[in-house]
């Protein structure tokens, strides 16, 4: 038996073009060891004023209070919260390509796992902030903590899903960064070997732990990413499912729903791999990575786009059908008198637009691999995947229980504007320096499918795959 | 001799030595650990809640050491050198006064802290309270006018609009005695029935030949006076007795509200409108009015006509109860028919029946005194034993003053209490005329509008800083003792009219001395003032002679009617705001109005059918957006432009405009802009102040918009019978168990087992609350909406003003507030259908509460005693408690509203959030007085809510622990209970067999006793008892689904 696995004709190349490892190594890394471009610089730039604004955003409220956003009685949580959702469901694409498509045996996984992991970890710290600045006073934050002390010892109420969330989302943040860092550290040791400058050696050298590339390493290294990959993975649904319980244990009609855990999920993984499509468009782009990034994993990610997309839009419809078949009125009204329609009716619209209707376009394989409609599907998903949670969160209490109640329109402030911007202000910020110092693509696990995947060697397997057994025999055998 | 040491004893008194009885008790009751409940014995044995206010008090105290240590600003506070005999720190101290204002007289016991007055409650030993505590949001906010930033601190002069100090009161007197002598003085004051104040006006008058008195009201009754003196002889006003009428008419008359004496009457009314299950019977009350008034939201019926038509809808009423006279024809056939079926009821019920006209015309009062006189309301509904003597404003009078003035024939104006300059239906003319005047002083008590035209203003003290005495009705004395010695170099303004009449005694002397004349002796003198009161024992009834001789010339009078426009206006007054005196009071302008829940802004109210015809669409954008169109009103040839509130209720033709607002930079910050002065609409016919225009005569909608800041976007309750429970008198009769009904239903569906609704619906264990359990019942039937306990409860737990701006982005903080649900839906404009629900909401202080398992640090927690309680301390701010509250009861302190945020000096600042100059003013060192100190001051960033009162409950509990008398615990009242003049509100012990709320909810109302909400399984604490209407007319919705599901429910069986 021959050392190189066959694949099928039928599977894409994964690596495109005339490729060796050496050539691997020397696209990837390309970037890192070039001054950047001029559009890095200006994305970069653009991307602090935007933290900027944020952090000023956020002083503001800090130092005045949660008045500086346009919350009210009956609007406890609107911009801040739905942000919220958004980003941490954002961060759901990054440990489920690494982890359960790692899991899954999925070689395409490759070409994007290192970006989506970032990306993930980024989306997480932009989606932390808003549960720490959203609270009146922050700088009692660490009340939440279980620790010791003096107060009796007073805990925090384990009964609350926000404290849950604490919990969460502070597991799932520390295992995709240790996940993420694992993966990074054969590739940070390629840099430190090639590193010509003084600091570069000293930075690179730190960061790779001292990794040699012996055997020892790797198989240590394969066994971590496995036990990683397997704590991750009910993580991947875990972080959504308590993130819903803020709303399904509460007693808010449109909040109060048992569907929310695999519909939030499935929201996640939706946004999430939109989110990963459009970085991954703009990176392969300018940084000149089509060979890593091919249309194949593009089309791969538009499938999943559009099962999620449609568990999404199955998950619609079955709370509209338990919200007449119910037969509560206060979750009929929430429904279908202030969500279909009534002030806010237009955003349920454009969550509908955008989540369910506009991603069926991908059962069309034409348009699920050009690479424009792509780009705009990637940004139409997240916009509706904004206003679902936009939906699910004001237009559920802006009219509640008692019609005395209700709420005046809600409108964000400059501030909570701000606040939002401020966070893509962050998540740019770190994805741009990521990009410049660190291989947007894992060098080491695309070397990995290089020989089973890579065109060149595909196509060199054609011929031999034409040939009779004896024949292979022959030329395999020819000494 | 050996000393034995063990035989030495140590004693610290006489008591301890010869161990006597008196002592035994005083160290066994020292630390007394158990409240003393009677009910159940395993009561006696439960677990001592003292270890958690121990805990709670520990807690507080560490928490607040922690955060007072973080840089905030020290604040130091002196102790007594000498402390004053009878003041214990920390221990308030009660005194009996009377809030006097504009001729309004309500006893009243001030709650006096630390030598600071910080609350009123009504005296109960009056009859003009009826007898009980309640009092009107006014009175409620009163207090807070002590401590008002605009009050003037000392006396000025006032040369070319600049005041400036003046340095003595004798340097005043000398200046001024000199000024008056020899001129022709007229004293111009509002309406005084202070009888010693009387007798010095008399002696200064006296002393100064050609001179006169002048009383005015604000807002007039000087039709009524005069009606009565054609009717009955007597230029005064009637007593009336809501609570002896069967039947009450009210033709433009919002008695329960602005007219006359609301507080008395909300408490009457509510007599015959409380539901004795057993024998249900209420009286009925008909409205005819053109503006939804508060009084006409609580009517049975309904009937709307335009303000030109009262006299018509009089004469009809007249003519069908056998007057004399002949009516004109009414088009309205509603109208028509309404009246009929009002003659109807009345002639019914002669003797028993009542009908009262807010019009300040005496020819339509004379035929409103002929139709009582009809109904035999005179000496039984009417009675003239103990005249009102709250209002004398005659309106000629003041005309004629005003005409003089101008005439140059007035020498001197000393203007006490009144603000003619404001509130004067021809103000430019008085102004011009005042300054034709060549001595003027005021003595309000700041540089308002009239003030500030004066030459000088001598401030006089406020009432609760006051010696005097009031005679609401005659022979019903009130005495004021002062709370707090002067704040500033105030005067009492008699003391000015003693020594400018020559005589060198101070007021407060000469008070003393007339009163102990008068009562006899110093001993008595004392007694009353400690009592407050000098009433008879028992109320008499007697009658008037009644002189028809008057009836046939004002029907003739009235016959004519002017000529109606295409609409017209009628001036109301709000409930809150009055006349518009106390417009510096952020409380009061902070109080949404009962009717359209707007606040800090007067606008006009025009029906549906106006607001479709301006081209306002009333839809879902009209409901969520603050900014109303504004419309450009031609109002007697004058274009006003207001913004526009639409409201049902409303006579097609007919707008609504609130006067006492508008006022001038003097009257104070909080006032200062905010609305529009209505007063120059108001209209003279035949020497009376008419409070309508007849011609409007035309109204067009303009492209600006002006934002008003209302608390209640949604009008109606959908619906929800969860919430909200109305049933017609006849209903309940002929189906009393519908609420059982409902509430047995919930337990066989959710406690298919046991039957225990309360114990089986859960996953959580039943908790059994063995000591007090506190509860609340709220009767919808006798809830008016008056808003008094929103008020008692802002003064009595600290609640922050939050000012217009914030009120606009939701950010309001009462803790308790009144919905009102129209029970008719939006577009429909046959408003004299309409069904109005007032329902107080406050924290339901629910068993099994949403708001405690979301917090995430257990910051609102559940008390052993069913309080829903918030620790301050401990809340980071998250907002999920009040996301998950059903009741939307819980309020963020959204900015420094209070100066307590962590930040110090944080609340001027500009842009989003900007905080109103009246949120500054209330944080005034000065008007920071009020502040209960009992009551935590919240700091930004924390939830806060309704605490049942927590700091009384815990007096009481401590009380009743000393004394080990349990009704100690029976008598602690809740401050919305206690300032509620209709009994609305009760609260108690539900464990207490004897106490009032477990006998409510078991025996006396368990027919209308229901939880809002009630199937949600969160158990509140505090239940409503069922509205009902006794009408004809539908009420409440149908409710298909129940009737669905009991169709189902008898088809099984």
């Amino acid at each position: 038996m021959s050392l190189t696995k066959y694949e099928s004709f039928v599977r894409e190349p994964l690596v495109d073009g005339e490729k060796t490892y050496n050539k691997v190594t020397e696209d990837i890394v390309y970037t890192i060891e070039t001054k950047p471009t001029r559009l890095w610089y200006i994305g970069l730039y653009i991307s602090v004023a935007l933290l900027l604004f944020g952090i000023y955003s956020v002083y503001r409220e800090v130092t005045y209070g949660v008045g500086q956003w346009n919350l009210g009685k009956t609007v406890g949580w609107g911009w801040d919260i739905t942000n919220f959702v958004w980003w941490i469901g954002i961060g759901h694409a990054g440990t489920l390509i690494s982890a359960i498509l790692l899991l899954f045996r999925q070689g395409w996984r490759t070409g994007v796992n290192r970006a989506a992991e970032a990306m993930t970890i980024f989306a997480v710290m932009a989606a932390g902030q808003f549960p720490i600045w959203h609270m009146g006073r922050v700088w009692l934050a660490f009340f939440v903590m279980p620790y010791p002390n003096t107060r009796g010892p007073l805990w925090p109420n384990f009964n609350s899903p926000l404290l849950w969330d604490v919990f969460a989302i502070s597991t799932y943040f520390t295992l995709s960064l240790l996940f993420w860092y694992s993966g990074l550290i054969p590739d940070v040791a390629t840099l430190r070997d090639r590193a010509k400058t003084k600091f570069r050696k000293l930075f690179y050298g730190i960061a790779s732990f001292g990794w040699t590339g012996s055997t020892k390493h790797w198989q240590r290294h394969e066994s971590l990413s496995l036990v990683l990959a397997g704590l991750c993975t009910p993580l991947v649904l875990s972080v959504h499912t308590i993130v819903s319980f803020d709303f399904a244990t509460s007693i808010v009609p449109g909040w109060h729903t048992t569907i929310f855990p695999p519909y939030f999920v499935a929201g996640a993984v939706f946004s999430g791999f939109a989110m990963v499509q459009t970085l991954m468009l703009i990176t392969r782009k300018v940084m000149n990575l089509q060979d890593y990034i091919t249309i194949g994993h593009i089309e791969a990610m538009n499938k999943v786009i559009v099962l999620t997309g449609s568990i999404v839009g199955c998950a619609y419809l079955t709370e509209l059908f338990m919200a007449w078949y119910g037969a509560n009125v206060y979750e009929y009204d929430a429904f279908f008198k202030y969500r279909l329609a009534g002030p806010y009716g237009w955003s349920y619209w454009i969550m509908m637009t955008c989540n369910v209707i506009s991603p069926q376009l991908f059962w069309f394989k034409k348009l699920r691999r050009n690479i424009e409609f792509t780009f705009i599907m990637s940004i139409v998903v997240n916009v509706g995947m904004w206003f679902e949670r936009f939906v699910i969160i004001v237009t559920s209490i802006f009219r509640d229980y008692l019609p005395s109640s209700w709420s005046l329109y809600y409108r964000p402030s400059i501030y909570e504007i701000g606040f939002y911007l401020g966070t893509f202000g962050l998540f740019f910020t770190c994805y741009f320096l990521f990009s410049k110092y660190f291989p947007v693509i894992a060098i080491w696990e695309v070397k990995h499918v290089l020989k089973t995947s890579g065109e060149n060697y595909k196509a060199r397997m054609e011929n031999l795959e034409k040939l009779s057994a004896d024949e292979f025999y022959a030329k395999t055998h020819h000494h | 001799m050996e000393l034995d040491m063990s035989q030495k004893k140590y004693w610290q008194n006489l008591g301890e030595l010869n161990n006597t009885e008196g002592y035994r008790k005083l160290v066994k009751d020292e630390f007394q650990e158990d409240l003393p409940f009677e009910a159940d014995g395993s009561l006696l044995d439960a677990k001592s809640p003292r270890r958690d206010f121990l805990k709670y008090l520990g807690f507080s105290t560490a928490a607040a050491t922690l955060a007072a240590s973080c840089e905030t600003p020290v604040i130091k506070s002196i102790p007594y050198l000498n402390q004053p005999e009878n003041l214990t720190p920390g221990v308030a101290q009660y005194y009996a006064t009377t809030f006097v204002a504009e001729g309004d007289v309500v006893p009243v016991i001030a709650k006096v802290r630390d030598g600071r007055p910080i609350k009123l409650e009504g005296n109960p030993l009056s009859f003009i309270n009826s007898k009980g505590e309640g009092t009107s949001a006014r009175v409620q906010a009163s207090v807070l006018d002590l401590y008002d930033t605009a009050r003037l601190r000392f006396p000025v002069e006032i040369a070319d609009k600049e005041l400036k100090e003046l340095p003595s009161f004798e340097a005043i007197d000398k200046k001024i005695a000199g000024e008056l002598a020899g001129s022709q003085v007229v004293l111009l004051t509002s309406t005084i029935n202070s009888p010693s104040t009387l007798q010095v006006i008399r002696d200064f008058l006296a002393k100064y030949p050609g001179s006169r008195h002048v009383q005015y009201d604000a807002v007039s009754y000087s039709g009524l006076l005069s009606a009565n003196e054609i009717s009955y002889g007597k230029r005064a006003i009637p007593t009336y007795h809501f609570d002896k009428a069967k039947v009450i008419v009210g033709i433009d008359a919002d008695f329960l509200g602005t007219w006359l004496s609301p507080d008395e009457f909300s408490s009457q009314y509510a007599a015959g409108r409380k539901i004795n299950q057993k024998n249900p019977e209420m009286n009925k009350h008909i409205q005819f009015e053109g503006v939804l008034s508060l009084t006409g939201a609580n009517a049975d019926e309904r009937y709307l006509h335009r303000p030109s038509e009262t006299a018509a809808v009089v004469l009809n009423l007249l003519a069908k109860l056998g007057g004399n006279v002949s009516a004109p024809a009414i088009a309205d056939e509603k109208l028509k028919k309404g009246i009929e079926l009002t003659a109807g009821l009345l002639s019914n019920n002669k003797g028993a029946a009542l009908v009262v006209c807010g019009s300040n015309d005496p020819n339509i009062q004379v035929l409103v005194n002929a139709i009582n006189e009809i109904l035999g309301a005179n000496g039984t509904t009417i009675n003239w034993a103990n005249p009102l003597l709250t209002r004398a404003g005659i309106d000629s009078e003041m005309d004629q003053l005003v005409k003089d003035m101008n005439a140059g024939s007035v020498g001197a104006l000393l203007i006490y209490e009144a603000n003619p300059a404001y509130n004067y239906y021809n103000a430019e003319d008085f102004i011009k005329g005042l300054q034709k005047v060549k001595l003027s002083v005021s003595f309000n008590d700041r540089a308002d509008e009239t003030s500030g035209n004066c030459k000088y203003i001598i401030p006089h003290h406020h009432y609760l800083e006051s010696w005097g005495d009031a005679e609401g009705r005659t022979g019903f004395y009130s005495l004021l003792q002062p709370t707090i010695a002067p704040l500033f170099k105030t005067r009492y303004f008699q003391t000015a009219l003693l020594k400018w009449s020559g005589n060198d005694a101070d007021y407060e002397d000469y008070f003393k001395e007339f009163w102990i004349k008068k009562l006899g002796s110093q001993g008595v003198f004392d007694k009353a003032l400690q009592d407050g009161v000098v009433e008879p024992e028992t109320l008499s009834f007697a009658s008037a002679q009644y002189n028809s001789a008057g009836e046939a010339g004002s029907a003739s009078k009235v016959g004519a009617g002017s000529p109606a426009g295409k609409a017209e206006l009628v001036l109301y007054q709000k409930v809150s705001m009055g006349s518009g005196a106390a417009a510096n009071n952020p409380w009061l302008q902070e109080m949404p109005d009962p009717i359209t829940r707007a606040t800090w802004d007067n606008y006009a109210v025009i029906s549906y059918a106006m607001a479709a015809e301006l081209g306002i669409k009333l839809d879902d954008k009209y409901e969520v957006e603050f900014n109303k169109p504004v419309v450009a009103f031609t109002i007697n040839g004058k274009e006003v432009k207001l913004p526009i509130l639409a409201i049902p209720g409303m006579h097609p033709n007919v707008i609504g405009v609130a006067v006492g607002y508008g006022r001038s930079e003097g009257a104070g910050r909080a006032a200062k802009g905010v609305g529009y002065n209505a007063y120059p609409l108001v209209s003279a016919k035949g020497g009376f102040r008419q409070y309508y225009v007849t011609d409007v005569t035309s109204y067009v909608k303009t492209k600006e918009t002006y934002d008003i800041a209302y608390t209640q976007t949604h009008n109606q309750y959908e619906g929800r019978v969860e919430v909200v429970r109305e049933y017609t008198l006849d209903d309940f009769k002929k189906n009393p168990d519908a609420v059982p009904h409902y509430r047995q239903e919930l337990a066989e569906d959710f406690a298919k087992k046991t039957g225990d609704f309360r114990a089986e619906a859960t996953l959580y264990p039943k908790y059994e609350y063995p000591g007090a359990h506190w509860g609340m019942s709220i009767d919808l039937n006798a809830c008016i909406g008056c808003g008094a306990c929103t008020i008692a409860c802002m003064a009595e737990n600290n609640v922050p003003v939050v000012g217009k701006s914030e009120v606009k982005r939701s950010h309001e903080m009462h803790w308790l507030r009144i919905d009102r649900y129209f029970a008719s839906y939006r577009n429909n404009t046959e408003g004299d259908n309409l069904n109005v629900v007032f329902m107080p909401m406050l924290c339901q202080h629910c068993d099994n509460a949403p708001c405690e398992n979301v917090c995430p640090v257990s910051a609102t927690n559940h008390s052993s005693e069913g309080l829903n309680q918030m620790a301050y301390n401990r809340c980071i701010g998250t907002r999920y408690c009040a996301n998950n509250c059903p009741y939307k009861v819980r309020r963020f302190n959204w900015g420094d509203y209070t100066g307590a945020d962590s930040f110090p000096d944080n609340q001027h600042h500009s842009g989003v959030g900007k905080l109103d100059d009246a949120v500054l003013m209330m944080n005034d060192d000065l008007t920071r007085m009020v502040l209960n100190p009992d009551v935590t001051i919240r700091s930004r960033g924390v939830i806060e809510k309704c605490s049942f009162c927590v700091q009384r409950l815990q007096d009481a509990k401590l009380e009743a622990k000393k004394s080990q008398d349990p009704a100690v615990i029976r008598d602690v009242k809740t401050a919305c209970q206690q300032a509620c003049s209709t009994g609305a509100i009760v609260f108690g012990n539900v464990n207490d067999k004897e106490s009032q709320v477990y006998k409510i909810r078991t025996q006396e109302h368990n027919q209308r006793a229901y939880y809002a909400l009630e199937h949600l399984h969160v158990l509140p604490n505090i239940n409503y008892l069922a509205k009902i209407r006794n009408t004809g007319r539908p009420v409440g919705v149908k409710d298909e689904f129940a009737e669905k599901k009991a169709a189902v429910h008898h088809a099984q069986h």
